[in-house]
């Protein structure tokens, strides 16, 4: 008599829950299934750390500045905004730390485009991730080998990429990274700019970087904040 | 120097500073389940009233089976959809209660980029001409409705909007079926389930999805003064649909919660008898181990009545104490309550699921207060009691 009440309940609630619309996932750029993803994307991990920050908090609008200047293009439109909530995930085997993961949403043609990378503790790319990307091409552009184009670039080579006009300087190691998909060259493009904003922000909020180390992470310890939090 | 029954009540209970403090931790822990409840109680209901409102009709109307579709549509991708012919329309529009009705299409593709295997992509088909009227609570944070009702134009959610980054004049697209869409519209966060949803214009979908003359719901709105349950007894004798009243909704999904209030409130009565036990206890120790002091007193002249309102008045500061304390705390925590209670619940309105203000945590308080009081009674009127010669000779055996 209760299962029956309860199936009914759960029923109804099934039918509110359809006429009120679908519901999406929570808005933000995290992994889909972070206990699947990091072991996926560190082969030997043993756990993960999650830490949540934003330019917003970290170090405000002199901060986004300096961001923005290392990207070479503004952030634009209604979501690319100061207070946008980054997380970031440090991986550990055992106690060690042994790298990081961290993904942007990217405006692409389509929809928004979410890149994950993976890096080292130097911040050199171990793996490209696209968790989201729609495009007519889009199996072309997921395929592991244009992802393989990114692995051991860091973002010293994404200074030779400029974003706004797409162009790269002609044999950097940027140059070399090829389209696989000549009808989707704009999400290809946003691509691009997406790693690079991807290694700034991994390079400000989490590397040993001239604008410091972000607070009470463990490879900080007691060092400094600049971000005046 | 004058000293005030209070500020002797406050001394006494500063003596056992360690017993105090955790009685007034219990009284605290029990303030705090009290509050949270009936800020639960009240913030629940309004949540979903406030859902069930904000769909702008009070009726629904489905295929038959479909209260199990949105599992289908997560199982099956759509595929397992069940459609009403619009022939029903003119089925549900003879009945002079009903004030306007709103069909809805939903399709769902499965989209292989989306995540690491794929997801669901659910598009609502609405009627731009009826739909907007009936939602007209909706804002835009960009842009408007549809231009052109047989347009590919869509209107997202802005929670949909943000996890696609679309502003207006973007285009969405549906690889499966290569179907193009320009954004119109962005909705600005309403707090319900629009935010998360993608309209489009019902016919180019139905068009687009080979379901001409086919729809998944309708909305029906019911006059104001009109006999709700009267037409929801018509409609049941409609063919091959389900009729499902926003009333009937809440009836049930109030039902299922109450089940779980009941679990609650009795965890929180058995808290309360257990912090009144702790004051009673507390009290009675302290009126025990202050026998003598007490005699004392009386033999100098206090009546019975100052020593009862002395020890009453040592009540009424823990339970103050404790109240505070715990009001404080479902304040502080109401946030970690609502998460904590979505995550119990089967389902849950959007909106504050615990609705605490100013009113509600004098209520507790001043219940709490009564509860104190009672329970300081007995030690009171034990203290009372006590005669000064008995309690003096005490001291020397």
């Amino acid at each position: 008599m209760i299962q029956k009440k309860v199936r009914r309940a759960a029923a109804v609630a099934a039918a509110f829950a359809v006429a009120a619309g679908p519901l999406l996932a929570a808005v933000g750029c995290e992994l889909n299934d972070p206990d699947r993803d990091v072991r996926r994307l560190f082969p030997g991990s043993t756990g993960f750390k999650t830490i949540f920050v934003s330019i917003a908090r970290q170090g405000g609008e002199p901060l986004l500045r300096k961001i923005e200047d290392r990207l070479g293009d503004k952030f634009q439109g209604l979501y690319e905004t100061a207070d946008v909530p980054y997380t970031m995930y440090q991986v550990f085997k055992g106690n060690e730390l042994i790298g990081y993961i961290h993904g942007v949403n990217q405006k692409g043609r389509y929809g928004g485009i979410q890149v994950f990378l993976a890096l080292d503790l130097e911040g050199t790319i171990r793996t490209f991730y696209y968790q989201k990307l729609t495009n007519r091409e889009a199996k072309l552009l997921r395929d592991p080998s244009f992802g393989r184009q990114f692995v051991g670039l860091r973002l010293s080579d994404f200074d030779a990429y400029d974003p706004v006009s797409g162009a790269a300087r002609p044999g950097s190691k940027v140059a070399g990274i090829k389209n696989p998909a000549a009808g989707a060259e704009d999400d290809f493009k946003a691509t691009l700019r997406a790693v690079k904003k991807n290694l700034i922000l991994c390079q400000v909020f989490l590397l040993n970087n001239k604008w410091g180390r972000v607070p009470n992470s463990p490879e900080c310890g007691t060092c400094p904040s600049l971000f005046g939090s | 120097m004058k000293i005030s029954v209070y500020q002797v009540a406050y001394k006494n209970l500063l003596r056992k500073k360690t017993r105090t403090a955790l009685t007034i931790l219990g009284i605290g822990l029990s303030a705090w389940v009290l509050t949270s409840l009936f800020g639960f109680n009240r913030g629940y209901e309004s949540a979903l009233n406030k859902d069930i409102d904000n769909m702008g009709f009070q009726v629904l109307l489905t295929a038959k089976g479909c209260p199990y579709e949105a599992a289908t549509l997560m199982l099956k991708g759509g595929t397992g959809l069940r459609y009403m012919s619009e022939s029903v329309f003119a089925d549900i529009l003879k009945n002079e209660e009903v004030e306007q009705i709103t069909p809805m299409l939903m399709q769902a593709v499965f989209d292989p980029n989306k995540g690491e295997s794929g997801g669901i992509s659910a598009y609502l088909g609405i009627d731009p001409a009826t739909f907007p009227a009936m939602k007209s609570f909706l804002e835009f944070r960009q842009g408007g409705w549809f231009r052109d009702p047989e347009s590919r134009e869509a209107v997202m959610g802005y929670e949909a909007a943000e996890l696609e980054q679309r502003e207006v004049g973007d285009a969405i697209l549906i690889p499966e079926m290569n179907l193009e869409f320009t954004v119109v519209g962005v909705l600005a966060r309403s707090g319900t389930q629009d935010d998360g949803t993608i309209f489009v214009p019902i016919r180019t979908l139905q068009r687009d999805f080979g379901q001409e003359g086919n729809v998944t719901a309708v909305g029906i709105k019911v006059k104001k003064e009109a006999n709700i349950a009267l037409l929801e007894n018509k409609l049941y004798d409609l063919p091959d649909v389900q009729v499902v009243s926003m009333a009937q909704v809440k009836t049930t999904i109030m039902s299922l919660v109450s089940t779980a209030k009941v679990m609650v409130f009795s965890i929180a009565l058995i808290a309360i008898l257990i912090a009144m036990l702790g004051v009673i206890n507390t009290i009675l120790m302290s009126v025990f181990e202050r026998f003598q002091e007490i005699g004392i007193i009386k033999s100098m002249g206090a009546m019975p009545w100052d020593v009862f309102r002395m020890i009453w008045t040592e009540t009424v500061i823990l339970c103050l104490l404790g109240g505070g304390l715990g009001i404080a705390v479902s304040f502080g925590l109401a946030k970690a309550t609502d998460l904590l209670i979505r995550r119990l619940l089967p389902y849950t309105p959007t909106g504050s699921l615990v609705a605490i203000d100013g009113r509600l945590a004098l209520t507790t308080l001043g219940l709490i207060l009564v509860i104190g009081l009672l329970s300081g009674i007995y030690p009171a009127w034990r203290a009372a009691r006590v005669r000064p010669l008995e309690s003096i000779r005490s001291e020397g055996d």
